[in-house]
């Protein structure tokens, strides 16, 4: 019985594993409202940390027209496959009174390192619906270690003490997701070949979902595009 | 043939023929009655087959999926070594080893044995001695020889110990490479461990044996002759998946409770099935066991929500039960309904009448008015709790005369003189009346956010949409300033108006008109013969029981006891003209297309179209009183749901909740906080808070009070608020308004909220907590370091800082909080009040953000926090002032 498990084992892992990127860009059409100037003078501290005024991350097009911000996942057609934990942690900093990321991903269980660079009280409250929320005050620099083991829909972080200040955090079962940067592109490594569903998550305009086989030469490309208003 | 037969004489004739048919039939008969002994009525031989091998399939997927989360490289890994060990084992090295060790072994047994035989040669030497020392002989050669033995002795000894090193040093060699492939052989097992337990626990499963399983409960109630009656439910003989998390999905009969949390409380193996679910317990097919195919089972299986009916057999005197839902929601209509205002209900008696008394009405509307609002109340207001009892104009009028009779009588004045309320400016009146909490009880127009967080189709106060055509606005300034001088009596609280607030409410609720004209209705009022009629409807239709008339002081309830309803027979109900409905129609009640009305002829189908139109069975000769409420249909079926629970069967005091001291109060409690309905604005419970739909941020609406309520603040403090309110947290516009509670009430509240928290009404002398001066210094430095004061800002400097982070001021806080409270509210506050804004700043097992304090102990540092917070207040100043 052992020996016949330990078999199926080797065969199970000696198989030839074909993956490739994913790779695309997420397009904004028409014109953006002006992101609204967010006001820091409830807490000297974070007004005297900038000298330019700060702009609310709710909704940022880059130069090239395309958007930031954006949660790219595989949604669907992963199955039951599971993905090993990646051992380096992911940092989630709170500098100036913004928090950076703005949005990001971790893999349930990943280590989230959660910081306050700031010499300010920040507290973190996370407001998960599948996993356990936390409301944590950070009263000086430092960083607190957590982890969300379930995978979960983007949901809010906020602090109580700057009403300003908000972020997103996604997490997934599997290493599959990516969020777009100043030029709107994202990458996604590695995903074994097959067909999936890759859903775009932004904070205002919501969710939307594409097909998208991976075959044997391993690329692919998806395009997203959101519109104003 | 048979004639033929006939003629052949009885001796010869032959019987073989029938002999063989007849036995065939009776071979067939009994392998018939055995199949349907052991297979047609017992299904649940199948069932409970099919769901062992369902369990194992599940186990087995989990083994897989257990295989699959194996850390691939730790496989590998642990195989090479596994491996590597077992080549140790083969090598030249251990082999030989081994077979060293064998020969060593061997040499020791035999050392071993010549130093035993030494040892005793020297015993028998040494005795010899002995004896010939007592005999007086020569005793050297017997010492000569006992020498020789004892020098035999120390060699072989020597042997031995030389033997044994060598061989100890085999062992090491020996172990070093067995134990390499044990621990090598455990780890590869404990890496499939989990796998293997699911896979034995399928194999269990898949050899489980089949059987009746069944629940005995031999005193569980009462016969109706008060004999002690057993219960057997075989439920769980088909429901085998009851308990089993894995099958949480499977189809029924294997699908596994929803509500566990309510199975903790209800174990079904000492609890049964029945006593909640009903159905018939010992019986071992579905349709009988479920009771709808039996005709003459008089409790069938309750389907759907009805479920929660049951509840009411034990908990006939709790409102709130953490988790049935929709027994609560029942509860909660039929108590702001008024239904026990003309029917006696079991667990709504003693409470107030839920309309306003009728003896000044004059003072405050028009009798044109009240004659239209009688006719059909919710022509004024559609939301109205008040129902609709269809009066004819006629009696309408009469009604009227009676009550403007009654108000006549009334020596009634406003507190200050006709005309007060001039000068108020409406918009500044409609600013106040949508910050300072007006809106949490009272709909105007389109604003209707509370009412649909309610989502009950009544409101709990009268919508104000026209209120400026119904009442003069002399009536309003009155009745804002002190309700209780208009009706001492009222729910509706002060909000500690001033003049000139009260003049802008005038001036603002006066601008909200009918937009409807209608023709006076000349009405004929100082007719006595129409004021007798009045009198006579009045009490026929029991308007006494929701609101207290003069003259109508001890009237009783006009309608039905309904203590016993749930068990009336359909055979008992009057169906009136109605069409009916088929059984297999999934409504209960249809509005056919020509006007007609449909019904199912069953229990539930008469209480639901009683609910729809409650005059829907009156006859020709039979007249039915009931007025027309506009429940909506999911209402009616809770209300339909509370009905069923409306029987005597209740099990005996063992199986039951003590309905203690302590749940007493907190349900006394729980029934002020809904007559004089905190829960719109307070969340208590998980019931209410409706009013903080209103806001955008819930900090600025009104806070939750949670379980821990009672443990938090002080007991004095509670009194002096809940009799006159004080402002806690200045940047909330709402206003807690007073209620004028008297003494009785606030202890019910008090004791209300101890209860919730488990703490008895202990006399206290709060200004009397010991402080620890060690902990001030570290304290002060923690408040500093922390921030503390960034969202509790003490005194007025509020700078800067957005409402919605503001917090308490801690200075007020030894007035206010228990000093217990403080320290279990730093340890972890969104345990005692789930959502709150306030973070926790200690995680346990963790050092606390600023380590240089106390060293860095949380405990410590907890302690000193709620010291200096303790002490804030009673020192002169504010933080900054030190």
């Amino acid at each position: 019985m052992k020996k016949a498990v330990l078999a199926v084992m080797v065969v199970f892992l000696s198989l030839p594993v074909v993956a490739g990127d994913v790779t695309g860009k997420v397009s904004f059409e028409g014109k953006p409202a002006a992101p609204a100037r967010l006001r820091m003078d409830a807490d000297k501290f974070c007004a005297m940390a900038h000298k330019a005024p700060v702009l609310s991350e709710e909704l940022v097009v880059n130069k090239n027209g395309t958007l930031k911000n954006v949660l790219i996942y595989v949604k669907d057609g992963i199955g039951g496959k599971k993905f090993d934990t990646p051992k380096t942690p992911v940092v989630f900093d709170q500098k100036g009174c913004i928090y950076k990321p703005h949005v990001l991903g971790v893999m349930a269980g990943q280590e989230l390192q959660v910081k306050n660079s700031d010499n300010t009280l920040h507290n973190v409250h996370a407001l998960p619906k599948v996993n356990q929320g936390f409301n944590q005050g950070q009263p000086v620099p430092g960083t607190m270690k957590k982890n969300f083991p379930k995978p979960e829909a983007p949901f809010k972080v906020k602090c109580e003490v700057h009403s300003w200040m908000g972020a997103y955090i996604g997490v997934f079962s599997h290493p599959f997701y990516s969020v777009t940067g100043d030029d709107g592109s994202f990458v996604i490594k590695d995903l074994p070949a097959g067909e999936y569903t890759v859903e775009a998550w932004h904070e205002k305009y919501g969710t939307q979902t594409m097909k998208v086989k991976v075959d044997a030469t391993g690329k692919a490309t998806v395009n997203f595009s959101y519109k104003a208003g | 043939m048979f004639k033929q037969r006939a003629k052949t004489p009885v001796e010869s004739r032959n019987y073989a023929a029938f002999y063989i048919l007849f036995s065939g039939i009776l071979f067939l008969g009994t392998v018939w009655s055995v199949w349907d002994e052991v297979r047609t009525r017992r299904p649940w031989k199948e069932y409970q087959t099919t769901f062992h091998e369902l369990s194992a399939e599940k186990l087995d997927s989990l083994r897989l999926l257990s295989m699959q989360e194996i850390d691939s490289s730790q496989v590998v890994e642990l195989q090479a070594r596994l491996k590597n060990a077992e080549e140790g084992v083969a090598s030249e090295e251990y082999v030989k080893a081994v077979s060293e060790k064998d020969h060593l072994s061997s040499g020791l047994d035999l050392a071993t044995r010549e130093w035993r035989f030494a040892r005793s040669r020297s015993d028998a030497a040494y005795y010899q001695l002995q004896k010939a020392k007592l005999e007086g002989r020569d005793v050297a050669p017997f010492r000569r020889e006992v020498d020789e033995h004892e020098a035999a002795i120390a060699k072989h000894l020597s042997e031995m110990t030389e033997l044994e090193k060598k061989i100890a040093g085999l062992d090491e060699v020996v172990n070093k490479y067995k134990d390499a492939l044990a621990k090598a052989q455990i780890e590869l097992q404990s890496l499939f461990a989990e796998a293997e337990a699911y896979g034995s626990k399928a194999e269990k499963m898949r050899n489980a044996p089949i059987g009746v399983r069944q629940v005995m409960l031999n005193d569980f109630e009462l016969t109706p002759f008060q004999e002690i009656k057993a219960r057997i439910d075989r439920c769980q003989t088909c429901h085998s998946g009851w308990n089993d998390e894995l099958m949480s999905e499977a189809p029924q009969p294997f699908t596994s409770h929803p509500v566990p949390e309510l199975l903790a409380k209800h174990n079904p193996e000492t609890f049964g099935c029945t006593p909640c679910h009903r159905g018939q317990g010992p019986a071992l097919t579905a349709g009988f066991a479920h009771g709808e195919d039996d005709h003459y089972w008089e409790t069938p299986i309750l389907r759907g929500n009805d479920v929660y009916a049951t509840c009411n057999s034990c908990h006939t005197n709790e409102s709130v039960l953490k988790h049935a839902k929709p027994f609560v929601a029942a509860k909660q209509i039929v108590f702001e309904s008024g239904c026990y205002g003309c029917h006696e209900i079991k667990g709504f008696s003693d409470l107030p009448k839920i309309g306003p008394p009728l003896n000044t009405l004059t003072a405050k509307v028009h009798p044109d008015w009240i004659f239209r609002w009688v006719r059909n109340p919710k022509d004024y207001n559609a939301h109205t709790r008040m129902p609709n009892f269809m009066f004819s104009d006629d009696q309408a009028e009469a009604i009227t005369a009676y009550l403007v009779s009654v108000a006549k009588q009334s020596s009634f004045s406003f507190e200050r003189p006709r005309g007060s309320f001039v000068g108020g400016s409406a918009a500044q009146g409609k600013q106040l009346f949508e910050t300072i909490g007006c809106q949490a009880c009272h709909v105007v127009g389109n604003a209707t956010r509370v009412r649909d967080a309610r989502a009950t189709s009544f409101d709990i106060a009268p919508e104000l949409t026209r209120v400026g055509s119904k009442v003069s606005p002399d009536w309003i300034f009155d009745w804002v300033r002190n309700p209780r001088h208009y009706n001492a009596e009222t729910r509706m609280p002060s909000l500690r108006l001033t003049d000139v607030e009260a003049r802008h409410i005038v001036a603002y609720l006066t601008t909200l008109k009918d937009d409807r004209r209608f023709p006076l209705a000349n009405l004929d009022l100082n007719n006595a013969e129409k004021i007798a009629r009045g009198d006579r409807l009045i009490r026929e239709f029991g308007c006494a029981g929701c609101h207290s008339i003069k003259g109508m002081e001890n009237e009783g309830k006009v309608s039905v006891e309904l203590s016993d309803f749930g068990r009336k027979k359909v055979e008992q109900m009057d169906f009136g003209d109605t069409h009916e409905l088929s059984e297999d129609d999934t409504l209960d009640y249809r509005e056919n297309a020509d006007g007609t009305v449909a019904v199912k002829h069953t229990w539930r189908g008469w209480v639901f179209g009683k609910f729809k139109n409650p005059r829907l069975y009156q006859t020709e000769r039979i007249v039915q009183k009931m007025p027309l409420f506009t429940f909506n249909e999911e209402e009616i079926r809770l209300i339909r749901l509370l009905l069923i629970s409306m029987t005597k069967d209740v099990p005996l005091p063992s199986y039951q909740r003590a309905y203690d001291k302590r749940m007493q109060d907190v349900e006394a409690g729980r029934r002020l906080t809904m007559t004089y309905n905190c829960v719109q604005c307070h969340q208590l419970e998980e019931r209410g808070g409706y009013t903080v739909s209103l806001y955008e941020e819930a900090a600025l609406g009104p806070p939750p009070l949670p379980e821990s309520q009672g443990a938090k603040v002080q007991e004095p403090w509670l009194y002096s608020f809940l009799s006159n309110p004080t402002t806690i947290r200045p940047w909330v516009n709402v206003r807690m308004p007073t209620f004028h509670l008297t003494d009785i009430e606030i202890g019910k509240i008090q004791r209300y909220f101890l209860g919730m928290s488990k703490q008895d009404f202990v006399l206290r002398d709060y200004a009397a907590t010991p402080v620890d001066q060690k902990y001030v210094a570290p304290g002060r430095k923690l408040y500093e370091v922390y921030q503390c004061a960034k969202c509790h800002p003490t005194g007025n400097n509020t700078e800067g800082v957005t409402a919605e982070s503001l917090a308490p001021d801690l200075a007020k806080a030894y007035t206010r909080l228990k000093p217990e409270w403080i320290i279990d509210w730093l340890r972890d506050p969104s345990k005692l009040q789930q959502g709150t804004r306030m973070p926790t700043f200690f995680t346990e097992g963790q050092e606390a953000p600023d380590p240089t304090i106390l060293g860095g102990s949380n405990e410590e540092q907890i302690k000193a926090l709620s010291t200096y917070v303790w002490i804030l207040g009673r020192r002169s100043g504010t933080v900054a002032s030190k």
